[in-house]
């Protein structure tokens, strides 16, 4: 149990690592718009009136959520560039696998949220003469999104968590860059220890203010 | 236009149905110990003892917080280092699913836990049962069924988690996908496939946590 932690190995390699957080931060960005946007509009799906849009959103939450998204980032990989005729780096492969798996677990949190505004609400904004997108708009979302914050933010977390998986296609990120460090100077257990306290960090303020938001939005309602 | 051919395909299933079954093990061993340390961590951050508490929050918020693929690489790589033991892909993936589950686990039932009305306490104490008895006997039966459903859901995170394996080599189902589709050529096809069996086999998982629910409704001592 004698082992010599030398974590200026870690350290000399400080840029390589940055570059990682770069990437992982630009993946992240990317993922957290397009998924909660697109988890939206799906929630709004799933309570369309045509038969079809309801089918269709309810199928895409339902495959998106019941399979591993590390699949889901391989088959964007390596089975839809057969499909189409396009090319997918590993940063599109990420996108697409991390934001459609995010937005149907954000269509959950959205639709949750929307039915948890009482009727009267809806009532009451027909009443005044607005129509049903007026009246999701300017009524139920403000209130909806207020409720939901917390659920979204942990979402959020899961998404940055998530993006470690692009290492597996070789983008360029946090862990993939580490990877690379600890392959050049043999020092695995430095620089995941290094890796690990990096995410600690940066999410750990983010958890504790749920913890805190949740708190008060129980006491607020 | 792309002619799919699934024939490749199953002609290799019992490489997939191999790998299925380590998928089915491993999910199975870090979810019977991720139960057990939960359990633990939960009675350990809810004790009055600061030592059992503090390492307890330390245990659960780094394992929340950090991504699982980072934790299973500093388990797989790193940790035999300190403690200069080999140490197998099995082995690395089983502890660090285990004690990662464990701490998320361990906020479920504290969840149920804490949810127990206070009169429960109070009467299981007034007629004499001590706090091993009371949570045996009184809280923990009544806690469980609430819980259920988080339980349920972990679980399912926990199995597709498991293909986290695949990066370390372990021959779980998305590693013998990975091999498939080098030796057929056939990627397209073998991830469908792949996808699909998780799919169908989440799904039913899914379709019968639901059907308990109901009857835990039903029966009336079930409520989030």
């Amino acid at each position: 149990m004698n082992y010599n932690w030398d974590f200026a190995s870690v350290f000399d390699n400080w840029w390589a690592l940055a570059v990682g957080l770069q990437g992982t931060l630009r993946l992240f960005a990317v993922c957290l718009i397009l998924g909660m946007s697109l988890g939206l509009l799906v929630a709004l799906g799933r309570r369309a009136h045509a038969k079809p849009v309801r089918w269709a959103s309810t199928a895409f939450v339902e495959f998106f959520r019941n399979t591993p998204v590390l699949v889901q980032i391989l088959w964007f990989y390596y089975a839809l560039p057969i499909l189409l005729p396009v090319e997918i780096s590993p940063f599109m492969a990420a996108i697409l696998g991390i934001s459609l798996n995010s937005a149907a677990y954000s269509a959950e949190i959205f639709r949750g949220g929307i039915q948890s505004i009482e009727p009267g609400q809806w009532e009451a904004a027909r009443a005044i003469g607005m129509s049903g997108l007026q009246t999701m708009r300017r009524v139920v979302l403000p209130q909806a999104v207020r409720r939901i914050i917390p659920s979204l933010t942990n979402r959020g977390v899961e998404i940055f968590k998530m993006t470690t998986l692009a290492s597996v296609v070789a983008y360029v990120e946090l862990l993939q860059q580490g990877k690379l460090v600890a392959s050049l100077n043999f020092n695995p257990l430095e620089v995941y220890t290094v890796v690990a306290a990096l995410f600690l960090i940066i999410l750990y303020p983010i958890v504790r203010a749920t913890y805190g938001l949740e708190r008060r939005l129980a006491r607020s309602d | 236009m792309y002619e799919w051919n699934f024939a490749p395909v199953f002609a290799e299933s019992g490489l997939l149905l191999a790998g299925f079954r380590n998928t089915l093990i491993l999910t199975a061993t870090a979810l019977s110990g991720g139960l057990v340390v939960g359990l633990l961590l939960a009675f350990a951050r809810l004790s009055h003892r600061r030592w059992l508490r503090l390492p307890a929050d330390l245990v659960i918020e780094v394992f929340r917080t950090t991504p699982p693929l980072v934790q299973l690489f500093w388990f797989y790589f790193g940790l035999p280092i300190v403690l200069s033991v080999e140490m197998t892909p099995f082995m690395a993936a089983g502890l660090t699913f285990t004690i990662q589950s464990g701490a998320f686990f361990a906020e479920i039932f504290r969840a149920g836990i804490v949810s127990i009305e206070k009169g429960q306490w109070e009467a299981a104490r007034a007629i004499g049962m001590g706090h091993n008895q009371l949570m045996r006997r009184i809280i923990l039966p009544q806690a469980v069924k609430r819980m259920f459903p988080s339980m349920m859901e972990r679980s399912i995170e926990l199995m597709k988690t498991t293909t986290l394996v695949a990066t370390v080599s372990y021959a779980d189902l998305l590693f013998q996908a990975n091999e498939l589709a080098q030796k057929t050529f056939r990627p397209l096809e073998v991830y469908t496939v792949v996808a699909l069996i998780y799919f169908v086999s989440i799904s039913c998982v899914s379709f019968f946590a639901a059907r308990l629910e109901k009857r835990f409704a039903r029966t009336g001592e079930f409520s989030v």
